[in-house]
């Protein structure tokens, strides 16, 4: 029998631990820790706020798959969607700011978000801190391909438009009220549940038009079965370089979704730094940039700083012009 | 059709390494329907780092056979335990779960295995011959015929319940209410969320389904764990008989093509599939009555729509890059993953991938019926075990499926929460499936009817000028107005010409 001496031994020695583990806490907050010049020494958990198989999703996957060897470890992707991300960004600041968990977050959480709902407890990009920033994916607004409307000109001058959206609070919803509030075109929103119901609605013509994500409209524009009228870019679409922008042709409205990765503010700076550096030689991958162009999107890469800037001038953008066109995002029917 | 790429798609179908992703795929599928609560979509979306390294058709038919394995799996514990895992085999879990009170748990699986076997290969050999025709009808239906479409299934779900009427439409007006929770789907404005993004998405349908019928079947058997069981099951017979054979293929028959057509429409298909074809059984049954006390039929119509449903509901995604459910919408990551975009030009871009995977299916349902009889033996003696035992193992395994659906916690107290009010429900006489079934259907109906008046901006007259939601119009004014009508006047002149038949006399 020598199992219990060891043992013991053991239990003395867990019992010694606790005025460590304060001083170690100590040196944490100092700054200055050896441990995290070491980090990671195990698998760092990429959070996807969405479900399964959504452009966030594929996008985190493909690179997650290509950080795993600047970082040494793997990182494996959980889903933990809802409320536009909200759920998973809550359940991430609940936790451990410790760089082990990192998650994906959108634009649209924070500069679409609060102008739906007034939430006070809606996350705020202040509680986070960007490590990287992803991707830029546009809108395009798309009619029928037998539609009437052969340009946003002929569009703007209908007598009544019904215009699907992705839902209540989505760059979708946003790009096309906006177009349609700022030109005075008597027109009716239709929200949907997501991309896909909203690509079936204008195929079965049950809308006369609709602002959408390039992934979700190419394939159709390639077969024939969709006309692009504008992108809602700064500049043209590498992707559809003979369609105009929306600001081309005289509507001054800039909409897009943005894509970056995010962990609590409060993650020590060491861990901050080897995480960022291991996904700028992560977006640097052949086999990301062919996933990016596979799926029409395009690359932002800014440090965090620039990208929190570009988050507070947006939601101001948005706020102002929403209420100059006068258009209601899901406040009455 | 190109004949010649069809063939070379069996080619790729039959290759060894494909054939092996093949039984790969639908043996996990299987398993993971078993267990309560883990779905196809949440395994597909753990296993899609696998598959990074595959072939793309090796993956796609490996988690193919993931999708269309847990159709047969999930039939297993509706009939042993009455415990559906898909909305779509709610209605299966009615009579099945009857028959193996009943003792006959064995036969009731292995004509459900049938009907799945003949349901699902019914269905591909349709989509091979029509898929790209068939395209245009998921674009047919727009809100206003979900709309119309809900509100029939919302009549039928009235016709499910074998206890008293009052109670089924109470039941499923408590599931119309549920339906509301979440985000308005238009508007954006939280309801009944209790100011937590928890609820802001609604309520999964998995979670209703675990909780009413899981959780809240657990605890009233415990409550009954001392008395002797109803019925004890045999555990001989895994084949079925001549005459259950006899009594259920025309129920496979019609409830295949019935499927195959419901199947094809995005959103809800698959659940509306199983409810009609559970009511065509009802309606035209010699005897109605024997309906949820262990009708065959009951089982073999509902299984063979939803097989058939799980496989046509492929076409959308195939033909027109539209993911008909959530298992659907991995499907179409998993291709996007590998550089390949379902859609319209998948089936001249790749013509290997769409043949490979159709034909793979032919050889998937084949080994799902060959995997199911010597498994349904084995399933079967599952009822063998005490209550007491098999009841904390059944809990341990829903929490864990029900935590995988959105890796959320919340999840596991809201099982908690919908169990107890099962509980009271059975106490009380109360009926799960109306309530569940009137959930899925109720935010369909709602969202839907919704869109359809600001597209007609407020005229509900549209709804019967289309053509397709007109013709829904009249199958729902037909079969719940006048069906019932005209057979309340000929059960009056019948009895009344009995009555002067006596007179006569």
């Amino acid at each position: 029998m020598q199992h219990p001496l060891p043992r013991r031994g053991l239990l003395a020695g867990l019992a010694a631990v606790p005025p460590l583990v304060a001083l170690s806490a100590c040196q944490v907050q100092g700054g200055a820790d050896e441990a995290n010049a070491t980090f990671p020494t195990r698998a760092v958990d990429f959070w996807v706020p969405f479900d399964a198989g959504g452009s966030g999703d594929l996008i985190s996957r493909a690179v997650a798959k290509a950080a795993e060897e600047p970082l040494g470890e793997s990182l494996p992707v959980t889903n933990k969607p809802g409320a536009n991300g909200a759920v998973g960004l809550k359940e991430l600041l609940a936790g451990k700011a410790d760089g082990y968990t990192i998650s994906l977050a959108v634009k649209s959480l924070f500069a679409i978000g609060p102008l739906i709902v007034d939430d006070p407890d809606a996350v705020v990009i202040e509680d986070l801190r960007i490590i990287t920033t992803l991707t830029n994916e546009g809108y395009v607004l798309v009619v029928h391909a037998d539609s009437p409307y052969q340009t946003l000109a002929d569009l703007l001058a209908a007598d009544q438009v019904n215009y699907g959206t992705t839902g209540v609070g989505t760059g979708s919803q946003l790009s096309a009220g906006l177009l349609f509030g700022l030109a005075q075109v008597p027109a009716t929103d239709v929200p949907f549940d997501g991309g896909g119901p909203t690509v079936t609605a204008l195929l079965g013509q049950d809308i006369d038009a609709a602002s959408l994500s390039l992934a979700e409209t190419m394939p159709h524009i390639e077969a024939g079965d969709m006309r692009p009228l504008c992108v809602f870019s700064e500049e043209r679409s590498v992707y559809l370089n003979d369609v105009p922008t929306a600001v081309e042709s005289g509507h001054d409205i800039l909409v897009d979704q943005r894509r970056f990765i995010v962990v609590p503010a409060d993650t020590p700076d060491e861990v901050v730094g080897v995480l960022t550096l291991a996904f700028e030689e992560a977006r640097e991958g052949s086999e990301y940039g062919q996933f990016l162009q596979d799926n029409f999107m395009e690359r932002w890469e800014v440090d965090g700083i620039e990208a929190e800037l570009h988050l507070a001038e947006a939601t101001q953008q948005f706020a102002d012009q929403i209420e100059a066109s006068g258009v209601e995002l899901g406040t009455a029917e | 059709m190109d004949f010649s790429s069809v063939l070379s798609g069996f080619a790729v179908a039959f290759e060894w390494q494909n054939i092996l992703f093949c039984l790969l795929g639908v043996t996990v599928g299987m398993l993971i329907g078993v267990l309560p609560g883990l779905g196809p979509a949440a395994t597909i979306a753990i296993l899609l780092p696998i598959t990074y390294n595959l072939e793309p058709t090796a993956a796609v038919i490996m988690l193919a056979g993931i999708f269309y394995g847990a159709q047969y799996g999930g039939t297993i514990t509706s009939v042993l335990l009455r415990l559906p895992g898909e909305a779509s085999t709610v209605v299966t879990a009615l009579d099945g779960h009857a028959l193996a009170r009943r003792g006959q748990a064995g036969p009731a699986l292995g004509i459900a295995a049938i009907a799945s076997f003949i349901g699902g290969t019914a269905s591909i050999i349709l989509l091979s011959f029509i898929a790209p025709a068939l395209a245009g009808v998921a674009l047919a239906f727009g809100p206003a015929e979900y709309t119309v479409l809900a509100l029939i299934g919302i009549f039928l779900v009235g016709t499910l319940g074998n206890g008293s009427i009052i109670k089924s439409a109470a039941a499923a007006s408590a599931g119309l209410l549920l339906a509301v929770v979440g985000l308005d789907p238009l508007l954006g404005t939280p309801r009944f969320t209790f100011g937590t993004d928890q609820l802001a998405d609604g309520i999964d349908f998995t979670i209703v389904a675990m909780g009413l019928f899981g959780v809240g079947e657990i605890l009233y058997n415990l409550e009954h764990r001392d008395r002797p069981q109803t019925a004890v099951p045999s555990f001989g017979r895994a084949i079925p008989g001549r005459l259950h054979w006899l009594q259920s293929r025309l129920a496979i028959l019609r409830g295949s093509v019935t499927g195959f057509v419901l199947g094809i429409l995005p959103g809800g298909g698959a659940t509306m599939a199983s409810l009609v074809a559970y009511a065509v059984e009802k309606r035209s049954a010699k005897d109605p009555s024997r309906f949820g006390k262990g009708a065959i039929e009951g089982v073999a119509g509902p299984e063979s729509a939803n097989n058939a449903a799980a496989t046509s509901s492929f076409i959308p995604l195939l033909t027109l890059g539209i993911p008909a459910n959530a298992t659907m919408a991995v499907l179409f990551g998993a291709l996007m993953l590998q550089g390949i975009t379902p859609g319209p030009g998948l089936m001249s871009d790749h013509p290997d991938v769409f043949w490979g995977v159709v034909n793979s299916m032919y050889l998937g349902n084949l080994l799902l019926l060959v995997l199911s009889i010597p498994l349904i033996g084995l399933f079967v003696r599952m009822l063998k075990v005490r209550p007491g035992v098999l009841a904390p193992i059944t809990i341990v395994i829903t929490m864990i499926g029900t935590y995988s659906i959105r890796n959320n916690a919340f999840d596991m107290l809201l099982v908690i929460g919908l169990g107890l009010l099962g509980y009271g429900m059975r106490k009380l006489g109360f009926e799960p499936g109306p309530f569940v079934l009137a959930f899925v259907l109720g935010s369909l109906l709602e969202a839907s009817f919704r869109r359809s008046m600001r597209i007609f901006g407020g005229d509900v007259s549209e709804f019967v000028q289309r053509p397709v939601s007109g013709t829904l119009v009249a199958i729902l004014v037909l079969t719940v107005v006048v069906v019932p009508l005209l057979r309340k006047v000929r059960t009056r002149q019948t009895a009344n010409a009995e009555e002067e038949g006596v007179r006569a006399d």
